[in-house]
């Protein structure tokens, strides 16, 4: 019963992709969000591991700009939401729980952050605490930060797992321009590599949600998926159901 | 002695527990001409830091109870307040916080920032305390204060600057750079007394150059003068000094400064940045609230002439006797003064007022808005404030965490139960988060309070200063009941057979409620219970909560709302209806799916990267929820929730697993329920035999 409840509140643009048939990124493959700073790319991303977290499936989050206690953060006040929303507060000590047990919240401060040093951390958890992460979600926002070998080295990561990736990327308003057929700057750099491409677009009282790669295909069609800005979940009343 | 309110300055020495505070309170005692010679913690010649002064602080090395000590330098009125750095004294820090302007957090140069330090530092922001920041311990192998400054900014979200670099490291610490003079310092003499003052070593000019810079750069947010001048070249100390100071105020800056107190370096520097960059009382805006006036807030003000508003944060014994050390928020005090006890009313005359040094005193006639001092034969609590004619006054209330573990204890022989008896009833009064009860069932004294370390300190108190040696049971944790879904009831108390008779009818039903720990809604219409009953049926309603059927424990969380009933002319009494009421709840609570809460606690533990795996063991087997880790260069920090009743003996168990090398800190987070399994445990002990699920 907990878990269909569970199932029932997912709200996130990803819950909309499967309702639609899409299959999503799927294990190994890496999905990118793109957005201007404010714009809620942290709250994008949150909400896709909570919805992730609602499906029954392991979270890893790692961040490297964010303390633990401050992504925690992100995700109860995410949670609390969607309960209030659906009038589900009641159940809240019990879904925390089950979602916490799901998740690892993952830190770096400073530089200590390395692919060598991720990898040792997935099989720590692994080996130690029994915990496969189906979902890896990579905070770092500033991608001119991150080099390609460590994306690459990601998705290895991720297709060992079989998980799938989810990463934010900060495009700048003033910027050099996005040049036809391609991901916008600083993203380009490793398109090649990106399986899903999503663009966050803020429009006054809404975000709406584009899709800029699928697989192969370079495109910029509208999903028609209004989010809100706060939050960044969808704001029609759309229910998930069980595919 | 200095008597101007902008020359106090307040402040607390806030550390982690080895980063080195005893040793750099003595120093700074030794500098100030407070004491005439310096003893090492732990030291050999057994006389130990005088700041330590209590014998089982001693014992342990580390510092407990907040001791207030008073010193002049260079025409500063430094009181020092003596902050504790354990998360389970949290009351203790934070009684002590409310009464600093400023703080100088230590840290160690080796190990950084630690969990405790953390927490401390949280407390501090909350109370908008302004901070320096000592990196002590540059003397040792693996200094690296550098790696400390980020931590600073990464960890503690400081926006620090570097106001000294050090002229060497490790081995090698000769002195400090101070980069708003451009200048090396050199500490010589056997006791780092003698002050030298040369040119920068030419190995270290580029450096120096380059960080001053920087400091430069960020002072000059605060300051456009400074901005301006650092344009043309014309950056003067003075103006750094005032760019600084206002970023500190503000919360916005932190200055780092280096040194070794132990090696007796940097030290005096350290007391300068006192005077130079934390605030006076007079900057600080403080407010209490007007009891005659709906609790408005009042912002008081460092004034002599002002009405007196003193407030009391800490209760010692001592060998003097009771000290009530107060702080002077506004106006004076002085010997001979009669003030008001807000709490109570009461009238007290101030019989002989102190200025406190640890273990030492001296008579004053008066004390002024700002000031610390100590008071003799005044019987309060701490908490309390004093005023004087005129507004009833009180400095806000602190909010008082709930105890989350008891003990029982029983005093050895005779001698013992008479003193345990004083002992209880002085340390009740000196810390709010430790409370005695009698259990009316077994007769014995529980204790209880915020965590084991806790209760185990005012064991070996009791023991140790006045000779009560009590035996302890197991630590209990303080469980909860509540309900988890709605229930009616209806329930009729009658006995109107011969004598007077009783009759009461009460019905309605009572559900969950998240705000309160319980509430009565009156929704009775056309006075089925007459009005003057409501309230016994309250009383009656408040009983039953007092101990759930599940396990004893209180009951929380629940409303009950009244609805229906009915009374009798002559047979229906306050009695009647108390009894209705409490055999209502007791009937309604079985069936409202009553569940056992659990106190979680939130545990931060820290250790060397290569014990990461260790440590996530030894959480996972006590029902811990890890929710996060954190590398930092070779350490590793994990955050989990674990039930306290898991805890104990965790200490132990984390040190044999980690050859040491890791610690941690552990805070009450919340009440949760508890599995079913636990659940069917705790009920089977409590009835002494099994019990069957009630749903």
């Amino acid at each position: 019963m907990m878990t269909e409840m569970m199932f029932g509140l997912r709200r996130s643009a990803r819950t909309l992709l499967e309702r639609d048939g899409h299959p999503g990124p799927g294990p190994g493959r890496l999905a990118l969000v793109m957005a201007p700073s404010g714009v809620g790319k942290t709250a994008f991303l949150v909400g896709i591991g909570i919805d992730a977290l609602l499906s029954g499936q392991n979270v890893l989050h790692i961040s490297l700009h964010c303390t633990v206690e401050k992504v925690r953060a992100w995700y109860d006040d995410l949670v609390k939401e969607l309960l209030r929303r659906e009038k589900k507060l009641a159940h809240a000590a019990e879904i925390q729980l089950e979602i916490e047990r799901r998740r690892h919240i993952h830190t770096y401060v400073g530089r200590s952050f390395s692919v060598g040093k991720l990898r040792q951390a997935v099989e720590l958890l692994r080996e130690t605490m029994a915990f496969t992460p189906r979902v890896i979600i990579f905070d770092q926002p500033e991608m001119e930060r991150v080099e390609r070998e460590t994306v690459e080295e990601l998705r290895r990561i991720a297709g060992e797992l079989g998980a799938e990736l989810w990463l934010a990327c900060r495009t700048h308003r003033q910027g050099p321009p996005t040049l036809p057929g391609h991901l916008p700057p600083p993203a380009d750099r490793m398109e090649d590599l990106v399986d899903l491409g999503f663009r966050l677009d803020s429009h006054d009282t809404r975000v709406r949600l584009h899709i800029v790669k699928d697989r192969q295909e370079m495109l910029d069609r509208d999903l028609n998926i209004l989010l809100d800005p706060e939050t960044l979940l969808l704001i029609t009343g759309v229910a998930a159901r069980r595919p | 002695m200095s008597s101007e309110v902008h020359k106090i300055r307040n402040i607390g020495i806030s550390a982690h527990i080895d980063s080195g505070k005893t040793t750099l309170t003595e120093r700074i005692l030794f500098y100030a001409r407070k004491i005439h010679a310096i003893h090492e913690v732990k030291g050999k010649d057994g006389v130990g830091a005088t700041m330590d002064h209590m014998e089982l602080e001693r014992e342990r090395g580390i510092t407990i109870t907040s001791a207030s000590t008073t010193i002049e330098w260079k025409g500063h009125h430094i009181n020092i307040i003596d902050t504790p750095g354990h998360v389970d004294f949290t009351i203790e820090v934070e009684r002590a916080l409310r009464v600093l302007d400023g703080a100088v957090l230590v840290l160690c140069a080796v190990a950084g920032v630690q969990s405790q330090s953390i927490s401390v530092d949280r407390q501090m922001r909350r109370y908008k305390v302004p901070r320096i920041a000592f990196i002590n311990k540059c003397d040792r192998t693996g200094a690296n204060p550098d790696r400390v400054v980020r931590a600073l900014r990464d960890k503690l979200g400081h926006h620090p600057v570097l106001l000294q670099i050090p002229i060497g490291l490790e081995g090698n610490f000769e002195g400090i750079i101070d980069l708003i003079e451009m200048q090396a310092v050199y500490f010589r003499g056997p006791n780092g007394e003698q002050i030298e003052i040369t040119e920068i070593p030419e190995a270290l000019r580029a450096q120096a150059e380059e960080r001053r810079t920087e400091l430069i750069d960020t002072a000059s947010m605060f300051s456009d003068e400074l901005l301006e001048a650092a344009l043309e070249g014309q950056a003067t100390p003075e103006l750094i000094r005032e760019a600084v100071r206002r970023g500190t105020l503000t919360l916005e800056l932190t200055p780092v400064l280096v040194g070794s107190a132990y090696k007796n370096k940097g030290v005096q520097r350290l007391l300068d940045a006192v005077g130079a960059f934390l605030p006076s009382p007079a900057e600080v805006p403080i407010e209490a609230i007007d009891l005659d006036h709906d609790n408005a807030p009042v912002e008081l003000q460092a004034d002599p002439a002002a009405q007196t508003v003193v407030y009391a944060f800490k209760l010692d014994e001592g060998r003097f006797g009771q000290v009530t050390y107060i702080r002077v928020y506004q106006g004076t005090l002085s010997k001979g003064d009669s003030v008001v006890q807000t709490r109570t009313g009461r009238r007290i005359r101030i019989g002989r007022l102190v200025r406190l040094h640890a273990d030492d005193m001296e008579d004053i006639a008066s004390a002024m808005a700002g000031d610390i001092v100590g008071l003799f034969g005044v019987d309060c609590h701490t908490g309390d404030t004093f005023v004087a004619e005129g507004r009833r006054l009180a400095m806000t209330s602190m909010h008082v965490p709930d105890a989350v573990i008891s003990l029982a204890i029983t005093p050895a022989d005779n001698k013992a139960q008479v003193n345990m008896s004083k002992a209880l009833q002085r340390f009740a009064k000196e810390d709010p988060t430790f409370r005695v009860k009698l259990d009316q069932d077994s007769g014995e004294t529980i204790i209880s309070g915020m965590g084991e370390l806790h209760l185990d300190v005012y064991v070996e108190r009791m023991r140790r200063e006045y000779g009560a040696v009590v035996e302890t049971g197991q630590p209990e944790v303080a469980y909860r009941e509540a309900i988890s879904r709605r229930a009616d009831f209806d329930y009729l108390h009658r006995k109107q057979t011969g004598g007077s008779g009783q009759y009461a009818k009460v019905a309605g039903y009572i559900e969950p409620c998240e705000e309160k720990d319980y509430e009565m809604v009156d929704a009775i219409r056309g006075g089925a219970i007459p009005t003057e009953y409501i309230p016994a049926c309250d009383k009656g309603f408040r009983s039953a909560l007092a101990k759930g059927s599940l396990i004893g424990f209180p009951i929380v969380g629940v409303r009950v709302v009244l609805n229906d009933g009915n009374s009798h002319a002559v047979d229906s009494s306050d009695m009647a209806f108390q009894t209705a009421a409490r055999a209502a709840f007791r009937e309604v609570y079985r069936r409202a799916a009553p569940r056992i809460l659990e106190p979680i606690m939130k545990v931060a533990v820290e250790g060397a990267g290569e014990f990461q795996g260790a440590i996530y063991r030894t959480l996972l087997h006590r029902r811990g929820v890890v929710i996060g880790s954190t590398e930092d260069e070779g350490f590793a920090r994990i955050d989990a929730e674990v039930p306290l009743a898991e805890m104990f003996g965790y200490s132990t168990e984390l040190r044999s697993a980690t050859q040491g090398k890791a610690e941690y800190t552990m805070e009450f987070a919340r009440y949760a329920p508890v599995p079913k399994d636990v659940s069917e445990e705790l009920m089977k002990q409590y009835k002494g035999r099994p019990v069957e699920e009630e749903e």
